[in-house]
């Protein structure tokens, strides 16, 4: 230790780190995990089929039976005991209204977690997608689809 | 040219030349870090099928490993197989497309094998439908009827994260 602090001083060699074998690890793991990577991130929505076995539990309160209608141009919430309430859907503020009638609806019905989504034939499943996250982010995420 | 010979000259002088590879190391370290740090969230990779455009959403449950069906606007595939036409599918007037029923009973018996074998009871039937944003619901319909029907009960609808 000390005969190698001797002979640096006696040779004035700079400290410089010695990083090139560092550069050749980083340029082996960066490339490797750049062809590994995902930028887009993918999640699901979960749903649950009505299945043929018989231990479905009957329910046991009396059903709000929510349903949000796609029609072309408006989503229609209706529920027993609700008035029927139309949004527009294609205004900018849409989505806006239609978490505020379903937060309402919510409010109302604290455990109520089911809503059925009707939809058309024709209606993009985009649109489908949208009404879940809506209905999702009120607090009702048992979500059914069906047909009109 | 000559200004440039006496700068060199004048450097050497000091000290030998050496590449100045400090900057670039801490370039390397964070890229190094980022990319480390999305290959450890990302460790189940679910990648969607080509020619597919998934709708966005703010789910965020994390996909399982399960079959996937894949229906873009031309076909339905299944296990990255073009198994029928969204046109055939959509002139029927049944609901059930038999093509793909064909295909789901087959792997639903195999997945009833390896459960008998791992002394399991019924397998569990989790399926992913990765849907093109612009298919339509009478497409959607018929795809998780026939999921249902071959006893495919638990769907997951494949969504790109907003986040």
């Amino acid at each position: 230790m000390i005969r190698k602090r001797q002979r640096s001083l006696g040779e004035h060699v700079e400290g410089d780190l010695e990083i090139l074998p560092l550069m050749n690890l980083f340029v082996v793991l960066i490339p490797m995990l750049l062809i590994s990577a995902v930028f887009v991130h993918l999640t699901v929505i979960r749903m649950n089929l009505p299945s043929d076995d018989a231990s479905a539990t009957p329910p046991q309160r009396e059903r709000l039976e929510l349903s949000v209608s796609i029609t072309d141009e408006a989503w229609v919430v209706k529920g027993r005991r609700l008035p029927d309430q139309t949004i527009e859907r294609l205004t900018e503020t849409a989505p806006e209204e239609l978490r505020t009638v379903l937060a309402a609806v919510k409010q109302g019905h604290p455990e109520e977690e089911d809503v059925v989504i009707v939809s058309e034939p024709t209606t993009r499943y985009d649109d489908i997608i949208e009404v879940m996250d809506a209905s999702r982010e009120s607090g009702l995420p048992n979500i059914s689809l069906s047909g009109s | 040219m000559r200004g440039r010979k006496w700068r060199r000259d004048a450097h050497s002088k000091h000290r030998p030349q050496r590449l100045q590879l400090t900057s670039m190391m801490d370039i390397l370290t964070v890229l190094l870090l980022f990319l480390l740090k999305s290959f450890v969230v990302d460790a189940e990779v679910v990648t969607p099928a080509p020619g597919v455009e998934l709708p966005t959403s703010s789910a965020d449950s994390n996909p399982e490993s399960s079959l996937v069906i894949a229906v873009s606007g031309e076909s339905i595939l299944f296990a990255n197989e073009p198994i029928a036409s969204v046109a055939d599918v959509l002139a029927q007037d049944d609901l059930l497309i038999r093509a793909l029923d064909q295909k789901l009973d087959t792997a639903y018996k195999q997945m009833e094998e390896l459960a008998q074998r791992r002394g399991k009871e019924a397998p569990e039937g989790k399926i992913t439908i990765q849907g093109d944003r612009a298919i339509e619901f009478q497409l959607l319909q018929r795809v998780m009827y026939t999921c249902n029907f071959s006893g495919f009960d638990q769907v997951a609808l494949a969504v790109v994260s907003e986040g």
